[in-house]
């Protein structure tokens, strides 16, 4: 197989170079079909159980992706309650009312929600909170007085400092967002006001991402490409062994995002990263080869006959770096979150490509250099390569390793107990806002605006209840009952009855309505006592299934609510027995004392009644089900970190168990906040899973390419150390593992276990046709160090573009794989070296009985 | 004989401006007002409401209606009286409707057990959360809008709205198509000042009660929410003789029986 392909590349390489062409062509055509999915709903599985409820809770209460728009005033003494930011507030408001793509009804600001008030003795009045901006700045403050008896208003759309307020535009769809923040932008540059403005919201941040996402792919990626080409360069100082591996990883990068373009899967933060990830290590095995050939190659040689060789000889170690490199990513295919696993999955294709296309065009491509092109390329990178800096500091680290073996293991077991120390110290918390730079608007607008409201970051306790027992109950009830009706009422009313409850209002709302009018109608007297009978468990069995309107469920939730409002998790909790308690209060004279549930089913039921006789009544809808079996408390947060979401799910576990929901009441969580908790614990987890199961899978591979059990866990030291030391720079930094950080795993995996098995295959080689350790060990350090130690520069320089990428996820990436490419260059380069010089007759038994390690006797026995 | 040619040339003259049609617009409107809130001198009705999200969930609320002319085409009185669900039943509403000032409204909580004057404003808020206002349940006076003549079909007459007090309402003008022969409004579509038609109300079903062609079953839908509220109009009874003392604050903690109960002729 290996001398077919071969065989084909340097014979045939036009047919080689028109069928890789044509490949690029058609995928490279696919690209155009790209669509960006920035919703990190996505990082769940459509049908995770979570992401389900959550969306179902959407549906439940009617929740639309919203823009907010902030207005700070931070300088007049009343805030943002004088005539000035009033009036612009008011107009804004009503301007973007008018927008396309708003859902005007559910736009929520202070010019479009009621009041309810005392109207002198007796009176009251529901109105307009602010139907026209105020003209004095009395009238202002009397906004505030009346903005701080709602609580639902206070610290949700007015900050309690009275500093800051939002306008909370939900729209019809996220696409829209992109088109309807920059006509809100533009409406508000035409307003006559001092205050600062701020949009944001989260189908804002994901446009913006989404758009960022392209800034980076377009140009971090390419420039990604541009910086390996120069690093190349200058280390082959040839233009044309450069190309090739340059042709080799474009298209590679081409083919791979293509056909993932082109099968439907969108293009989400982690594969818009997967161009970055496949350039350095496509060129990697180019690079070994072309450096091979330039070394073999002398003036006058078949350079057909020369590659073939070169081939030959890399091709066992490539296939193999190849394959470990790519399980490393398959390996992500364990974690449960849908764009980890396209990821990992087309960076392993595009690792395997990388490798097919490596061998097929490098070959290609030099045969079909001319010989003058072909002796340049021998004489430039011949004589430099053996006395450059790198090659004298090799040479050196090579003896240094080699003669104080003990004291750099015991260097590195220092740093792998300082690595887990600092492991321990991880702090697992992500926010996607977070993926912003602190400069970027979205950020600024995140915190200036937590600073003064109680949160804009939402969770949803959703508390239900299951209705079918009322419903069963009746029916049970009912069969005696229905016996002593007369037809046609008891026929219409069994019909009723053995209709689906789907929606359990309707259901007895019919039922209730026909045994009235059976009521009314029949004149047989035994039917009428049986109706009234029936009438009255009807309606009982109707009010108790409202159970939400019970006082008893709303003082659980006061109570629960006036305790989470006082934690330092929880920035506020809003909820129905807020709106109940308000219009009570209002209803029964406007006194503070007044502020509580009314004690019976009734009297909450006629307070919501007059709730919704308002311009709003829908907004009932929001926090509890028409049917009152669901209810939400909406609790507002300060902060989007999962940790800081986990403290307040804490917080709530512990409050539940020490004050458990009332019998039959259930509690879920939902909101994007807490979607987040979830996908990250799922990563987490996952990626666990994905680290043991590669590990697992690389080392059976490395014990059957060195057909050794020894040798083989000898090639996982570097990626080990690695791994520990990556991480524990993260626990001692105190950077927070998110997911990028979680991805860097597989791919440390994937490159390092590279290098180990260059050097230990390179060595056994060497050992080999030399007989001798020493020589060996010092031959180690001249070409085969040197492919290593260039290959660890030129990914670690490679990734430098991400510096200056404009979302902190790809900033991450590039800082550490400086850090990988580092510590496993190094750890393979003086570990391994360190570790053979006194393991190596255990490691190379056969060696060592050959005498190639001389009189030294065997270390381990 | 005189008497005869008389009623000829009135009925002349009636069939003339039937086949002709009305060309004012403010009378047209009048009228239409008259048919729609004014027939009789007093009435009653029971009323079913289904009220509909946009997802199709339910709420079903039952209630009569009581109302007395003070003046024709003038001031009324309407006693609301809810019985379905039984959680509200019992809550009753009284409106002293002027056409020349502020309705007065009072409201009787029976779970509460309070009674509490409403004040005066915004009439155009939802009617115990269904998608009607109180305006539609009292009639808006066609005083308060200017009327124009939009076209003269086979069936209606199509005209536009327009409030006088721009700021006091939420759309900027609505059409109605008032049916030629009974002068009732089949269909109202309001407009907003961004142009969009967002609510609407129509008429599904007419009877013939006591000889005065009247609405039983109607549908207003928020075209911006997506939801809807049907309304039944049930036990139907015109002049039938209420006493002003029935729209006292008295009915509101005790209604009155006799009236509310459902005629069984």
């Amino acid at each position: 197989m290996r001398n077919a392909i071969i065989h084909v590349a340097t014979e045939k390489p036009r047919l080689v170079y028109a069928v890789v062409l044509i490949l690029a062509l058609i995928t490279g055509a696919l690209m155009l079909r790209i669509q960006i999915d920035t919703d990190p709903e996505n990082m769940l599985a459509a049908d995770q159980p979570d992401r389900v409820f959550h969306n179902e809770v959407e549906q439940r209460f009617s929740y639309s992706d919203a823009i907010v728009v902030g207005l700070v005033n931070e300088s007049h003494p009343n805030g943002i309650y004088n005539v000035a930011s009033l009036t612009a507030l008011h107009s804004l408001s009503l301007s973007i009312l008018e927008l396309d793509g708003v859902v005007a009804p559910d736009l929520a600001s202070l010019a479009r929600v009621d009041n309810i008030e005392q109207a002198g003795p007796g009176t009251i009045r529901f109105e307009w909170l602010m139907r026209d901006a105020p003209v004095t700045e009395s009238q202002s403050l009397e906004i505030r007085d009346k903005v701080n008896r709602l609580p639902l208003l206070r610290d949700s759309l007015v900050s309690g400092d009275g500093q800051a307020a939002m306008i909370y535009v939900p729209i019809v769809s996220k696409d829209l967002s992109y088109r309807l923040s920059v006509e809100i932008q533009a409406l508000i540059n035409e307003l006559d006001t001092d205050d600062a403005y701020h949009i944001t919201g989260l189908p804002v941040a994901e446009d913006t991402f989404g758009h960022d996402m392209f800034v980076q792919m377009g140009i971090s990626a390419p420039l990604a490409g541009l910086m390996i080409f120069l690093l190349m360069l200058y280390f082959f100082r040839s233009a044309p062994l450069v190309v090739a591996p340059m042709l080799v990883a474009m298209a590679t990068v081409i083919i791979s995002m293509g056909l993932l373009i082109g099968f439907g899967f969108t293009v989400h933060i982690m594969s818009s990263m997967i161009p970055i990830f496949l350039m350095p290590i496509a060129v990697v095995d180019s690079v070994h080869i072309m450096s091979e050939f330039a070394d073999n190659y002398r003036r006058g040689s078949d350079a057909k006959a020369v590659i073939s060789r070169v081939v030959e000889h890399l091709f066992t170690p490539m296939l193999f770096t190849s394959l470990t490199s790519a399980v490393g990513f398959l390996s992500l295919l364990l974690t449960p979150i849908p764009p980890v696993q396209i990821f990992g999955a087309f960076v392993a294709f595009g690792i395997l490509l990388a490798f097919i296309l490596t061998i097929l065009l490098i070959p290609a491509y030099v045969v079909r250099l001319s010989p003058a092109a072909l002796d340049k390329l021998a004489a430039h990178t011949r004589t430099p390569h053996t006395e450059t800096l790198l090659a004298r500091l090799l040479r050196r680290t090579g003896r240094f390793a080699m003669r104080r073996g003990k004291l750099i293991t015991g260097a590195a077991v220092l740093v792998i107990a300082v690595s887990v120390a600092g492991i321990s110290r991880i702090e697992i918390n992500d926010n996607p806002v977070r993926w912003f730079k602190t400069s970027h608007p979205i950020r600024v607008a995140d915190s200036v605006l937590n600073e003064h409201f109680a949160g804009t970051y939402d969770a949803f306790m959703v508390l239900s209840v299951d209705p079918s027992a009322h419903v069963e109950g009746l029916i049970a009830d009912a069969r005696d009952l229905l016996e002593n009706i007369e037809e046609p009422y008891a026929g219409d009313i069994r019909a009723l009855l053995d209709a689906e409850a789907v929606d359990v209002s309707a259901w007895f709302g019919d039922i209730v309505m026909a045994v009235d009018d059976a009521m009314f109608e029949t004149s047989d007297d035994a039917s009428l006592a049986a109706l009234e009978s029936l009438m009255f468990l009807a309606e009982d069995a109707q009010s108790a299934s409202k159970y939400f309107q019970n006082p008893e469920a709303l003082e659980y939730i006061a109570r629960m609510q006036s305790v989470l409002d006082e934690s330092d998790a929880i920035g506020k909790s809003n909820s129905v027995a807020d709106v109940v308690r308000v219009v009570n209060r209002e209803l029964r004279g406007g006194d503070d004392s007044e502020y509580r549930i009314p004690g019976t089913v009734p009297a909450v039921a006629q307070t919501l009644l007059q709730y919704q006789s308002s311009h709003r009544p829908h907004d009932l809808w929001h926090i509890v089900t028409p049917d009152f079996t669901s209810t939400v408390v909406w609790l507002q947060l300060k902060s989007g970190d999962n940790q800081d979401m986990s403290q307040a799910m804490t917080f709530v576990d512990e409050y539940i168990a020490d004050n458990p929901l009332p019998a039959g009441v259930e509690m879920h969580w939902a909101g994007k906040t807490f979607i987040n908790v979830v996908w990250q614990d799922v990563m987490v987890t996952g990626m666990l899973k994905s680290l043991v199961g590669a590990f697992g899978v690389v080392f059976l591979m490395m014990a059957m390419l060195f057909r050794s059990v020894r040798l083989g866990l000898f090639a996982m030291i570097p990626l080990s150390v690695t791994i520990l030391g990556v991480y524990g720079i993260i626990g001692w930094i105190g950077k927070d593992y998110d997911m990028p950080i979680a991805v860097l795993s597989s791919l440390t995996l994937g490159l390092s276990v590279d290098f180990a098995i260059h050097f230990i295959e390179r060595t056994r080689a060497l050992l080999r046709s030399s007989g001798s350790f020493e020589t060996a060990s010092a031959h180690m350090f001249e070409e085969p160090a040197r492919a290593i130690a260039r290959n660890a520069i030129v990914i670690a320089i490679g990734f430098t573009p991400l510096f200056f990428a404009p979302l902190v996820p790809y900033i991450t990436v590039g800082a550490f794989m400086a850090a990988i490419m580092a510590l496993s260059g190094l750890t393979t380069l003086v570990l391994l070296p360190a570790l053979m010089s006194f393991a190596g007759p255990w490691l190379f038994p056969e060696m060592h009985k050959r005498g190639a390690f001389g009189d030294a006797q065997p270390a381990v026995a | 004989m005189m008497k005869f040619a008389t009623l000829l040339l009135l009925g002349l003259a009636a069939a003339t401006a039937q086949a002709q049609g009305l060309t004012d617009a403010d009378e047209i409107a009048e009228r239409a007002n008259a048919a729609a809130y004014y027939s009789g001198a007093d009435g009653r009705s029971e009323v079913r409401m289904i009220i509909s999200d946009a997802q199709g969930r339910q709420q079903r609320r039952q209630f009569t209606v009581l109302r007395r002319d003070v003046d024709e085409l003038g001031d009324q009185q309407f006693l609301v009286v809810f019985s379905q669900p039984s959680d509200v039943r019992g809550t009753v509403f009284l409106v002293d409707k002027h056409v020349d000032r502020d309705d007065d409204r009072w409201l009787y909580l029976p779970g509460l057990d309070l009674v509490k004057r409403i004040s005066a404003g915004d009439k155009r808020t939802s009617f115990v959360g269904s998608h009607y206002f109180y305006e539609d349940v009292s009639g808006r006076p066609h005083t308060d809008d200017s009327h124009e003549l939009v076209e003269t079909t086979d069936e209606y007459y199509v005209i536009r709205h327009q409030p006088l007090d721009p700021s006091s309402v939420e759309f900027a003008s609505y059409v109605t198509w008032i049916d030629r022969a009974t002068f009732l409004p089949m269909k109202i579509e309001y407009t907003n000042s961004a142009g969009q038609m967002y609510r609407s109300v129509e008429v599904f079903e007419v009877e013939d009660i006591d000889g005065i062609p009247t609405v039983t079953t109607s549908r207003v839908s928020d075209i911006l929410t997506g939801g809807q509220t049907d309304m039944q109009f049930r036990f139907i009874r015109y002049d039938v003789g209420l006493p002003d003392d029935v729209f006292t604050e008295r009915s509101l903690r005790a209604p009155p029986r006799d009236w509310l109960a459902r005629p069984s002729d």
